[in-house]
């Protein structure tokens, strides 16, 4: 079997993951990251991208709410470009009374997170659709997060700084040295999901940065970590209702937050302790909880049209813990298995929030230096990830350039107003293995047509792309193409515009892929994509939505006969993802 | 006073309109939109699939068994049916927009769907007829840089996949036009210019072999499609046919018009704007429909009301979270669960459809809405088209079988009682 030799592996591609590498990369380690799906397709893009003030915290969660303040006011500086700054409400409800709010006050006041009581008048003139009966307004500095930005920004910023970043890879195995008590983890043994390659990574250190699956990589160690799997559910309404992060002024509960997210607001969430973060399966009572609370914040928020439901797992920690998911700390938890198991070489680090994923990195990269016996400062929170020089994120910012520079004609996606150029050069600048994978580069199939007729233009698009590469008229349906593997030197990772049409303006029509690509054929592509939009819609589907269905429905039926195209031998890792995790609507 | 007044405006009211009339009937449509024909490919789709068969129905006429007991079709049977689609294509003929029928009536035709799959078929417009695969006859698939409606290469290719040689060839958009926003309609209406027309005659001339035929998108011409293919031919030497693109669908913007203009011919009006808001019956007899327009409200008294609203997606359904689902006109009686958890499948292709959509109106032999005991609602209300329960026409590909024969049937019960 193949073996490549690295200073540190890092597993998981989420936002911790990408931190970790990106800190490791800056300190001068080599290192390499390898992740089992596409970077975010775990917690990190599934939650509803709310950068923290640690209001939320300050008073069930003070040490939370202080690393939450802090890593705000940093991210505003490395990662501008991935944040909207909308700033926060919290908000008290004729069901919020009682001594929390003034609780919440003080609380903001110890922890140091910024807020300032609103008259009513000047909150209802900023958010009109607000419920008339809130009675106090206090403002605080949460952000809007584009998660998925950020964590390919961060990915390609650890590339810059040296690191290895391998997505589709999957850590089926951790290599274990020595006997009872002296035990040292070396490496593991990766699959490559794509082509079915098993290689061995030895690694003087191992982080597992796998977040809610922490514990399953810790057991390939025999180390027992027992995170605790808190699901949450969210809901994208298919209007912007706030431009606000509007919060209840209460301790934390299900439904009490609707983030203004692009084009979106997200209500979120549950949390419910589940077995195993997989499958996540969405029951209608907590699509109807979550609409029934938002009514309580924006009255008549349920009888909106609602674009999609989707679950994500929190990685909770807590060392004993036994408790609700709800009560568990939000806090980061980085454990020392050397100290904790008597096992070295390997750190895991999970808990915490979005919000403070450079904060877990730091600190996980000083346990780490230690061990090594090395003293290297920690240079994240002053590093500028790509892209950053584009400013906070802000609305209008794609329709502005799709009219600039007249670029109708090209959209792709019109929802999300993604050009055929951005698809093209997504598909060019980072590895893409998935319809699924441009869209978290992209924002493709997002809005509400769900897929519906983005797909098909996609899919040709990239068909064309195939065939430009291939060089060779009236050919069968391609072959994979093969991708770019660790010992064929770093991938093409270059994402800081991959969101801006007017980065992406007069590209040529034909364009080839690279060797770094290994998408699919179309039609395996199209089935995959179409499937995964259809799992997250069925929580949903009602009234317009329903309707919108209806239509994608005669698309992809009636006009295109799609489902009788032929069938594609080879699956996807989509393909496998959607077959095992499918939601049919009813729940179990 | 009215005879009838037909609330939907998409293929099933127009059809039936178009059969009252003949019929001498005074008849009005009203409509809140377009109807959903400029989404479809516009060809008539009797029986592609029978659910849950995931294999192309060869016959359309075959293979009915295994449709629920309440499906339309199972009332009409398909001597019945045949007669209708004989009438409608005998209209296409003298409305300028001749559709074809396989030359033996017992067989589906396979075309070239916008991604490559062969569509079953039973009559299509003559401009895209001569995509039958049956021939084998090797294609040209031509299409434009920086159309984002139709993808020639994919095209090509799945047909070849498939057995049906072809190849592709991407043109120049500059060909069509200079617009920055052109989408499929926008297209075909730039080449109702003849200087365009010769333009891109001489473009695929110099790709097209001997021996191929040409398939491009729909997009030849809004109104003057016959001479754009003309044209075409003229220049290129070569069998010219128009493939389905995504929508908007320029076949389904001619279909329409075409109907329309023929409507007007005989003295329809069709008012689209109007949505139904309210109605009053007096006893089992409703007396008028409201409809909702800028101004004002308006009421609109006839004999009979045909109801052609569509199932889901033509607006004839809503649904809300809870799980209601409700007819938006007459609140009719409908065969769905209230219960959101039975209306979905876990896979968004499977063969058998999402149940939900194959629930509906149920009708009595008359085609009249009954309710759970197979009672008359009203006895002046009729119902056809995509409303209709135990029919999922979408799965199906009976979208247009089942919206021309059952507004026919409809039209020819209300006159005959």
């Amino acid at each position: 079997m193949k073996q490549i030799e690295t200073e540190l592996l890092v597993i998981g591609g989420g936002s911790t993951g990408a931190g970790v590498a990106w800190d490791a990369a800056l300190r001068g380690f080599r290192t390499i990251l390898v992740e089992r799906r596409d970077l975010t397709h775990g917690t990190t893009g599934r939650y509803h991208g709310l950068l923290h003030s640690g209001g939320r915290y300050v008073v069930k969660d003070p040490r939370s709410a202080v690393e939450c303040i802090e890593e705000n006011r940093v991210l505003r500086y490395t990662h501008a470009h991935c944040i909207e700054d909308t700033g926060g409400f919290f908000v008290v409800t004729p069901e919020d009374e009682g001594d929390y709010p003034d609780k919440f006050k003080a609380a903001c006041a110890q922890t140091g997170v910024p807020c300032q009581e609103l008259p009513l008048k000047e909150a209802f003139r900023r958010e009109p659709l607000l419920n008339r009966r809130i009675s106090r307004v206090f403002e605080v500095p949460d952000g809007a997060a584009d998660s998925f930005l950020a964590t390919h920004a961060t990915a390609q910023a650890a590339q810059l700084a040296g690191a290895t970043i391998l997505i589709y890879h999957e850590v089926v195995g951790l290599l274990v040295e020595g006997g009872d008590g002296d035990r040292r983890v070396v490496g593991a043994q990766v699959t490559d999901k794509v082509t079915g390659e098993d290689f061995i990574i030895r690694a003087a250190m191992v982080i597992n940065a796998s977040g809610a699956w922490a514990g399953k990589i810790a057991q390939l160690a025999g180390i027992e970590v027992k995170v605790i799997p808190g699901k949450g559910v969210m809901v994208a309404m298919n209007h912007r209702v706030v431009n606000t992060v509007v919060n209840r002024c209460k301790m934390p509960a299900d439904g009490d937050i609707i983030v203004p997210a692009h084009t979106v607001a997200v209500i979120g969430t549950t949390d419910e302790k589940v077995a195993d973060p997989e499958p996540l399966r969405i029951h209608p009572w907590e699509v109807q909880l979550m609409l029934d609370e938002g009514d309580k914040l924006v009255p008549g928020i349920s009888k909106a049209r609602v674009l999609r439901a989707w679950a994500g797992v929190r990685p909770l920690y807590q060392e004993g813990f036994t408790g609700q998911s709800r009560d568990a700390t939000r806090a980061l938890t980085l454990l020392d298995h050397q100290a904790r198991d008597g096992v070295r070489g390997f750190l895991t680090i999970t808990g915490g929030k979005w919000t403070t994923f450079r904060l877990m990195a730091e600190t996980t990269m000083d346990m780490a230096c230690k061990q090594l016996g090395t003293e290297r400062p920690c240079l994240t929170a002053k590093t500028q990830a790509p892209g950053v020089e584009q400013g906070h994120y802000w609305l209008g910012h794609r329709l502005h350039a799709v009219e600039e520079h007249h670029l109708q004609s090209d959209l792709i996606c019109e929802c999300e107003l993604v050009t055929r150029a951005m698809l093209q050069q997504a598909v060019l600048k980072n590895p893409t293995v998935t319809l699924d994978d441009l869209r978290r580069d992209t924002r493709l199939g997002m809005g509400p047509c769900q897929g519906g007729f983005c797909t098909y233009r996609a899919v040709g698009v990239i068909h064309q792309m195939q065939h430009e590469t291939q060089g060779a008229a009236n050919q069968a349906m391609p072959t994979t193409i093969q991708p770019t593997n660790a010992d064929t030197g770093p991938q093409i990772w270059d994402v800081a515009h991959l969101q801006s049409p007017a980065h992406n303006v007069d590209a040529p029509h034909r364009v080839k892929m690279t060797a770094g690509a290994s998408l699919a054929d179309a039609n395996l592509l199209l089935h995959d994509f179409l499937q995964e939009r259809w799992r997250g819609v069925t929580p949903i589907l009602w009234g317009q939505q329903l309707k919108q269905e209806r239509l994608d429905e005669l698309i992809y039926l009636s006009v295109m006969n799609a489902d009788h195209l032929p069938r594609s031998e080879s699956q996807s890792p989509l393909t496998d993802f959607w077959q095992f995790d499918t939601t049919p609507g009813a729940g179990e | 006073m009215l005879d009838l007044l037909v609330i939907g405006a998409g293929l099933t009211g127009l059809t039936a309109a178009l059969r009252a009339a003949e019929s001498g009937l005074k008849v009005k449509v009203i409509a809140k939109g377009l109807g959903s024909l400029h989404w479809s490919a516009a060809t008539v789709d009797v029986m592609g699939y029978p659910a849950p068969s995931p294999v192309a129905a060869k016959n359309p006429w075959e293979g009915w068994q295994s449709l629920p007991a309440a499906h339309p079709y199972h009332r009409l049977g398909a001597k019945r049916i045949k007669a209708d689609l004989d009438a409608f294509q005998a209209w296409t003929v003298a409305l300028g927009l001749p559709y074809a029928a396989n030359a033996d009536p017992d067989r589906n035709t396979l075309l070239p769907s916008p991604v490559g799959a062969f569509r079953p078929v039973y009559l299509a417009p003559k401009a895209q007829f001569a995509g039958d695969v049956a021939s084998r006859q090797p294609m040209l698939i031509a299409g434009f840089d920086g159309v984002r409606d139709f993808y020639p290469q994919l095209l090509a290719d799945n047909l070849a996949a498939q057995g049906q040689p072809a190849r592709s060839v991407l043109l120049p958009q500059i060909t069509l036009t200079d617009r920055h926003d052109a989408n499929t309609v926008h297209l075909a209406e730039a080449l109702d210019d003849p200087a365009r027309q010769t333009a891109l005659g001489v473009a695929l001339k110099s790709a097209v072999q001997p021996g191929e035929r040409i398939g491009l998108p729909a997009i030849l011409g809004l109104r003057a499609h016959t001479q754009v293919m003309e044209a075409l031919t003229r220049i290129t030497g070569a069998t010219i046919f128009e493939i389905p693109t995504l929508t908007p669908s320029v076949p389904g913007v001619r279909l329409t018009a075409a109907l329309r203009t023929r409507l007007d011919q005989v003295g329809v009006r069709v008012e689209a704007g109007m949505e139904a808001i309210g109605f009053n019956a007096t006893g089992d007899a409703i007396e008028w429909v409201e409809t909702s327009t800028s101004s004002r409200p308006i009421r609109h008294r006839a004999r009979n009301f045909l109801l052609a609203t569509g199932g889901v997606l033509g607006g004839g359904f809503s649904s809300d979270h809870t799980g209601r689902f409700w007819e938006v006109v007459f609140q009719l009686p409908l065969t769905t669960p209230q219960d959101r958890g039975q209306w979905f499948r876990p896979q968004f292709f499977d063969p058998a459809g999402q149940p939900v959509f194959s629930t509906g109106v149920a009708v009595n032999e008359r085609w009249q809405p009954v309710d759970a005991d197979g009672k008359i609602v009203y006895r002046n209300l009729w119902a056809a088209g995509g409303l209709l329960a135990g029919a999922d026409p979408i799965q199906e590909r009976s979208l247009e079988g089942l919206a021309i024969s059952t507004a026919m049937a409809a039209v020819e019960s209300l006159t005959t009682r």
